[in-house]
């Protein structure tokens, strides 16, 4: 084998708006086999895209193809396609195995019951599958939303922020899953609006802004790239011209400004040096931060993932 | 087909539901025992526009059906479970028609046995008036039917919308506008009643049988279609 693989999944130009609002924007990408992350603030048009490429939402403008063929209001395609929403509602009447096996039964699963024990067993809850789902917690019905997703062996799995609701345990045992569910070929978009999930499992990162595609490849890159982005940072302290002429020395900081209300706006293209190196500048020169916050609406939330990360 | 068609029953089965529409389903049998009974019993003609074309046609049954045929679709999209139906790759014409055939199966025995048991005690016994009012009962509940489990894909306020419909168009607009009729269900199954048993229902104004059952077919076909047409072309939440 040479080369990048074939895309499984190739977004062009799509673009999807909601009256006056537009949800995504211009994006284009292809995905391959392999974990792919959706990484984005809540908000960011992830859902409305993923959404699109899943052909439940159509697209406003541009293409979208599965396996070159187009996913709207194709339903053979969905044999192929197993998709788990953000929405975490189940039938709560049916047991987690009559609902496996539902949705087995309109994938038109061969060998059903086999095919139920294996997806049932793939997320370990064989001990609660006769039991209404109405009593299950919040992690174990996305277990077994999970299994309902893996009865008809797909090839693509698309995962709207499946780890909600997972605890520490359950976590470990998905990221274990999904690893094996990629290695053994298949293509899978996740989407989380948490930086170290993406981490974690993905190879690949699209990174959704505002409804746009701010960024995409290896995650190191992503990585560097947001770290490298210019941001505004608000700083209010107890001194602020002496703080700012210590944060003028910082090699990442374009520029340095004090409002007539006394707080440093700071102009820089490494947050995580600033992260760092502010407090260690206002402690050597014993001076009180009172609040750091960034200013740049757009960029919160990365300024926020970074901050975490 | 037999997965949706069995998910619905089970969805639209609510213990509340059923008891309400028991209930709505005897109140015209009760009427007519009790109508029947009294000194100044109704004539036909009175029982007929009073009973079976206002009370059962007009109201009973497009409310019932409207409680379960608009919940069909619109349950599952309000809980947002809709995408496990939509997501299966099943022409959708596979989940429409089973979600209608279990909105009929539901509420059709409720009205068409409320129907049989108020035109039995009403008319003694003559089959040929008890067959009419039953027959046009269950067309009135697939037409319902097939037009409310649409208005539950269109709209999340189809139940308020339905309302509007059985109320101000099919209970106002229609009795006084005839034009309005040609857009009436409960019309359409009136006509049918008439025209299976002209001896006991005649009344001009009224369609024929023969365009009855065809304005019928085309109607239900209709909503069906456009049924079709909405689930394969709406976003999916």
């Amino acid at each position: 084998m040479s080369g990048t693989p074939a895309p499984v999944i190739r977004v062009d130009g799509v673009s999807r708006w909601f009256g006056s609002v537009v949800a995504v924007s211009d994006v284009t990408f292809d995905v391959a086999p392999g974990i792919t992350g959706l990484l984005g603030p809540n908000g960011a048009g992830k859902t409305t895209l993923l959404r699109m490429m899943t052909g439940q939402a159509a697209t406003s403008s541009g293409t979208l193809t599965v396996f070159g063929q187009p996913v709207r209001d194709n339903p053979p395609l969905y044999r192929r396609l197993g998709v788990m929403s953000e929405h975490e509602t189940v039938y709560g009447f049916m047991t987690g195995r009559d609902f496996v096996r539902m949705m087995g039964r309109l994938r038109g699963v061969p060998a059903l019951e086999d095919a139920v024990d294996r997806a049932i067993d793939l997320v370990d809850l064989a001990d609660a599958q006769h039991r209404p789902m109405d009593t299950y917690s919040r992690g174990m019905r996305q277990r077994m939303r999970l299994a309902a997703t893996l009865v008809h062996d797909p090839d693509i799995l698309i995962l709207d922020e499946p780890l909600n609701g997972a605890d520490p345990r359950q976590r470990v045992h998905f990221q274990h899953l999904l690893r094996q569910l990629a290695a053994d070929g298949r293509t899978i978009v996740l989407s989380s609006h948490i930086l170290e999930e993406v981490e974690q499992l993905a190879e690949t990162v699209l990174l959704i802004v505002n409804g746009k595609l701010a960024a995409s490849g290896g995650f190191r890159a992503i990585r560097a790239a947001l770290n490298q982005r210019p941001y505004h940072v608000r700083v209010m302290c107890d001194s602020p011209r002496k703080l700012a002429a210590a944060i003028v020395s910082l090699g990442s900081v374009d520029a340095v400004n004090i409002d007539p209300d006394g707080a440093i706006v700071v102009l820089s293209r490494n947050v995580l040096d600033l992260q760092i190196e502010l407090p260690r500048l206002a402690q050597s020169a014993g001076i009180s931060l009172r609040r750091v916050e960034p200013l740049d609406d757009s960029l919160e939330s990365v300024f926020g993932y970074l901050v975490e990360g | 087909m037999g997965a949706v068609y069995l998910l619905t029953l089970r969805q639209l089965s609510g213990r509340w539901r059923i008891l309400i529409m028991t209930v709505l389903a005897a109140m015209p049998v009760i009427f007519a025992v009790l109508t029947l009974r009294s000194k100044d019993a109704p004539s036909v003609m009175e029982f007929e526009v009073a009973v079976l074309s206002a009370m059962l046609a007009g109201s009973i049954a497009p409310l019932v059906v409207l409680a379960i045929a608009a919940a069909a679709f619109a349950n599952e999209v309000e809980d947002r479970t809709i995408a496990n139906l939509t997501l299966s790759p099943i022409p959708r014409w596979h989940i429409v028609v089973p979600k209608l055939l279990a909105a009929i199966t539901l509420a059709g025995p409720f009205i068409v046995v409320s129907a049989l048991l108020t035109a039995h005690v009403s008319f003694l016994g003559d089959a040929t008036a008890t067959i009419a009012v039953t027959v046009s009962a269950l067309a009135g509940v697939a037409l319902y039917a097939s037009a409310f489990v649409w208005l539950g894909l269109v709209t999340t306020q189809a139940i308020g919308i339905g309302l509007l419909y059985i109320v101000l168009w099919e209970g106002f607009f229609a009795g006084f506008v005839s034009g309005a009729r040609l857009l009436s269900i409960r019309h359409y199954a009136i006509a049918l009643m008439h025209g299976m048993d002209e001896r006991r229902f005649a009344l001009a104004e009224h369609l024929s049988l023969g365009a009855a059952i065809v304005t019928s077919i085309v109607v239900f076909a209709g909503f069906l279609l456009l049924s079709v047409r909405r689930l394969r072309r709406m976003d999916i939440p």
